[in-house]
């Protein structure tokens, strides 16, 4: 709106070649945009279409299918077990979610607007942990899992506890949480504390609905995790029992070897969630995601 | 804490004043006490699965055997086995480092306690008693470790053998058999005792000095370098009792070693090329006749240097593994290929979706789907698309323009050898990645070009927009603006993305996972896939902890690097 005074400046003579010049302008970047839109999802375009073929259209390289096969999705389900996998992903991603917004939000909450000793030496230690590559952890959790396992008298490995526990809190969380604490105003805090709130009330009535597009953030994050996970999964779990759907997936690629539709058509049934979840939440995760990047 | 309530706005404050005396300390005690109960349970966790197996990966990396939990300790053996005899060097020089950091912190306080003229030397009693204490600990946990983890083996043996008993009371049978041994009673007490006398000396020490808001910093301080002095000798000496030990069993088969020279060579290279960066850096304060003459000995040293590295690096790693090389050479591959791409994409999407265009969400939604892709999903797709047969979707586009099919996923030939073409023969370093780490790259940028350009979308929207205004009245083009204006204030955000695509380079496992072929001969095969490998198909615990161990001293180097630079080149505010 502001800028409009110096274009009005200019002379009359150059207002028509400019406004053509920015046309072009403006068209090259839809061009760019189109083709950098069209690169993204033509793998999603190309998998959907390969899963509504038929056997030889598949392996003979159509483009797309003659007559969509439904029942190909159909078969995909049947063959692995992807109906199990799927409730296993969904049962473990939902236990990572609600251990990582209730121990997360309450960390959070501690270092956005509670002084205590140790404060920073504690901070400083949860930071550190950002730079460290999940192989590192391996080994480790590997052997701390197995020793559970023994030691515990409930089942650890092969079982749920090794696929959720250990991501039931992180640094990455606790920070972005922080992040949208400290921003809320801090006569907020008075005029609850007059109200006769204390901490926890305060933290459950007022800065938790206020931090709606961070806790979508960090939940869709973890929903990803849980959803992508495969290194972990492959080393702590031997039966489909637990098993979550990527490893599921990646199982069933090996298994159906050169049937590509069916192959297509399970990899559709992996992503097509994770599309639908991101589609409803896309609003707070874009906000939420912004937000980190801009505080670094 | 004082300060706390003081910001607050007055009225409040004022209500508060009649209950302060009496219930301030009570208040602030409940605070401290609520702010612990809060983080307990995350800090459990992350303590347990984030912190801890740091230093348990030390410990494994250290022991050798095959599907053991607890090997046999091989001291450096798995390092010398991943690098050489470059183990030994990385010892020594890690000492290096640590004694830096500890001189490094001292010397920044001497600065703090000129400008304040204070006289905290006292205080390095209380830190070097806390230091001491804290190290006799970490000894403490080293030699409880294995026995406590052997547990696990004793209960299984006595639940075969048939006990009744529940595991908890086997499990406390076990643990209180192990704590009454004296090898643990010992190094236990001596470590809780040194602990005692040191919170009562700093307590004593804080009574006595004059009061300063410093003086915990100063205590943490000297607590700090004590216990990087402690471990640099720690390790100084390990790595040496490491090196007399192979000398001695080299010596008994008849062989000849040359690990000293080789120490000795590569550090003076390191040491040359350091001294020709300070002296480069102090050129920038002389005069530029001075300046000049400064230079040219800051970059005839940089050439010794690097020729005397390059001359002895390759036989004293020469010994080491091939596989984890070749796994190094992809993970630098793999982030030289991608991330200068990502970000010149994402650079100029971000910009064109910040103009007054229609559609803009849907465009910034439709870039963002490749990252919530499951990965194993996505790389199933790539893998038909790519794939190496003659009617593959690629392979039949490529030819459509007239160029011959690759083999794509199945390709081990690095490109720069396939453009060279089969007359010549480059060597293995200069081969260029793989075909197959190729398309590795390429799935990486099509994954993180949206990440990145909504993330820097966000970063422009933050540059207040009368500085573009300013520049337009004075007569700046585009392409000024965007140097001027966008690139120094969109410099953190480009910073933090850098640092994030770097260690995200280095953490990358799922894709390339699914997308590595056999007929790729491991030259698609990154860091952390070599380090996956050795625990998962050899069950070689002890070397997959030592590679790790080695990936993260990478990391962390990087991650400094990426610091020194960004401390110069990004702007804040």
């Amino acid at each position: 709106m502001a800028n409009i005074p110096v274009t009005t400046h200019a002379p009359e003579t150059q207002l028509h070649p400019k406004s053509r010049r920015v046309d072009i302008g403006r068209i090259v970047i839809y061009i760019v945009l189109v083709f950098g839109g069209l690169l993204a999802i033509i793998p999603f375009l190309f998998s959907i279409s390969v899963s509504l073929m038929n056997l030889t259209e598949a392996t003979g390289g159509a483009l797309l299918p003659s007559t969509p096969q439904w029942s190909n999705y159909i078969d995909a389900w049947n063959e692995a077990s992807f109906g199990l996998y799927f409730w296993n992903s969904i049962k473990l991603a939902l236990i990572t979610v609600s251990g990582q917004v209730i121990f997360s939000t309450a960390a959070a909450y501690a270092f956005a607007r509670i002084e205590f000793p140790g404060k920073n030496f504690l901070f400083a230690l949860l930071l550190s942990t950002l730079i460290l590559p999940e192989a590192v952890t391996w080994v480790p959790n590997f052997i701390t899992v197995i020793w559970l396992d023994r030691i515990t008298p409930f089942k650890w490995f092969n079982n749920w506890p090794a696929l959720t526990i250990p991501f039931m809190s992180s640094a990455f969380s606790i920070l972005l949480l922080r992040q949208f604490f400290q921003q809320i105003p801090e006569e907020l805090w008075d005029s609850a504390q007059i109200d006769g709130a204390g901490h926890l009330r305060y933290l459950i009535r007022v800065v938790m609905p206020l931090s709606r597009a961070a806790l979508v953030t960090i939940v869709l994050f973890n929903f990803i995790g849980s959803w992508n996970a495969l290194a972990w999964p492959i080393l702590v779990t031997q039966t489909p029992d637990w098993r979550p759907i990527s490893y599921g997936l990646l199982s069933f690629l090996d298994e159906a070897g050169s049937l590509a539709h069916l192959r297509m058509a399970g990899a559709v049934i992996t992503i097509l969630p994770l599309i639908l979840v991101y589609f409803f939440t896309q609003k707070e995760f874009t906000e939420g995601i912004a937000t980190t990047g801009l505080k670094g | 804490m004082a300060t706390q309530s003081a910001t607050g706005p007055e009225t409040a404050v004022n209500q508060r004043t009649l209950s302060i005396f009496t219930g301030r300390r009570g208040r602030t005690l409940k605070e401290v006490v609520l702010a612990y109960v809060l983080i307990t349970p995350a800090f459990l966790i992350i303590f347990t699965f984030g912190i801890f197996p740091l230093a348990f990966s030390v410990y494994q990396s250290t022991l050798r055997g095959l599907n053991k939990i607890v090997g046999t300790y091989d001291g450096l053996g798995n390092y010398t086995k991943a690098i050489g005899n470059l183990a030994y060097v990385l010892g020594f020089w890690m000492a290096v480092i640590f004694l830096f950091l500890a001189v490094n912190a001292l010397i920044k306080q001497t600065h703090v306690t000129k400008k304040y003229e204070e006289r905290p030397w006292l205080f390095t009693i209380p830190g070097i008693v806390l230091a001491v204490g804290t190290a006799l600990f970490v000894r403490f946990v080293y030699i409880i470790l294995p026995e406590v983890l052997g547990i696990s083996e004793s209960l299984r043996a006595a639940k075969q053998a048939g006990s009744e008993e529940t595991t908890a009371v086997l499990f406390k049978g076990f643990l209180a058999e192990i704590w009454q041994k004296p090898d643990i009673q010992r190094p236990f007490w001596t470590a809780v005792i040194i602990f005692l006398i040191a919170f009562a000396l700093i307590y004593i020490f804080l009574r006595l000095l004059p009061r300063s808001p410093r003086n915990s910093s100063y205590i943490a301080t000297f607590f700090q370098s004590t216990l990087l002095i402690i471990g640099a000798l720690f390790l100084g000496w390990f790595t040496l009792t490491e090196v007399q030990a192979a000398y001695t069993a080299a010596a008994e088969s008849g062989e000849t070693l040359e690990i000293w020279t080789q120490t000795i060579t590569i550090s003076a290279g390191l040491v040359l090329l350091l001294l020709s960066w300070f002296i480069w850096r102090s050129a920038n304060h002389q005069d530029s006749t001075a300046g000049t003459f400064i230079r040219l000995g800051a970059g005839s040293l940089l050439i010794i240097g690097a020729w005397v590295l390059i001359g002895e690096l390759p036989a004293a790693a020469l010994s080491g593994d091939d596989d984890w090389y070749l796994g190094l050479l992809n993970t630098v591959y793999y982030s030289v290929g991608s991330i200068p791409i990502q970000f010149a994409v994402s650079l100029m999407l971000a910009t064109f979706l910040f103009q007054d265009i229609k559609g803009k969400s849907f465009f910034r939604m439709i870039f963002f789907l490749p990252y919530i892709t499951p990965a194993v999903g996505a790389a199933a797709s790539f893998r038909i698309l790519f794939s190496g047969r003659v009617d593959a979707p690629i392979n039949r586009i490529i030819t459509a323009f007239g160029f011959e099919p690759l083999a794509w996923l199945n390709g081990s030939t690095g490109i720069f050898q396939m453009i060279a073409g089969d007359g010549v023969t480059l060597p293995t370093w200069a081969a260029g990645p793989s075909l197959s780490l190729v398309v590795i790259i390429l799935f990486g940028v099509w994954t993180f070009i949206g990440f990145n350009t909504v993330i820097l979308l966000a970063g422009l929207g933050a540059i207040p927009h009368e500085l573009y205004e300013a520049a337009s009245i004075d007569g700046g083009n585009r392409w000024s603006q965007f140097r001027h204006i966008t690139l120094p204030l969109l410099s953190p955000t480009i910073y933090f993305l850098t640092l994030w695509a770097v260690i995200g380079t280095f953490k990358a496992f799922n894709h390339i996972y699914v997308l590595r072929t056999g007929a790729a001969l491991g030259t698609a095969d990154t860091a952390s896939i070599v380090i996956f490998d050795a625990m998962k198909r050899d069950t070689r615990y002890g070397y997959a902890a030592a590679l790790a161990v080695l990936l993260l001293i990478i990391v962390m180097g990087l991650t400094v690097i990426n610091n020194r630079i960004a401390s110069k080149r990004v702007f804040y505010g």
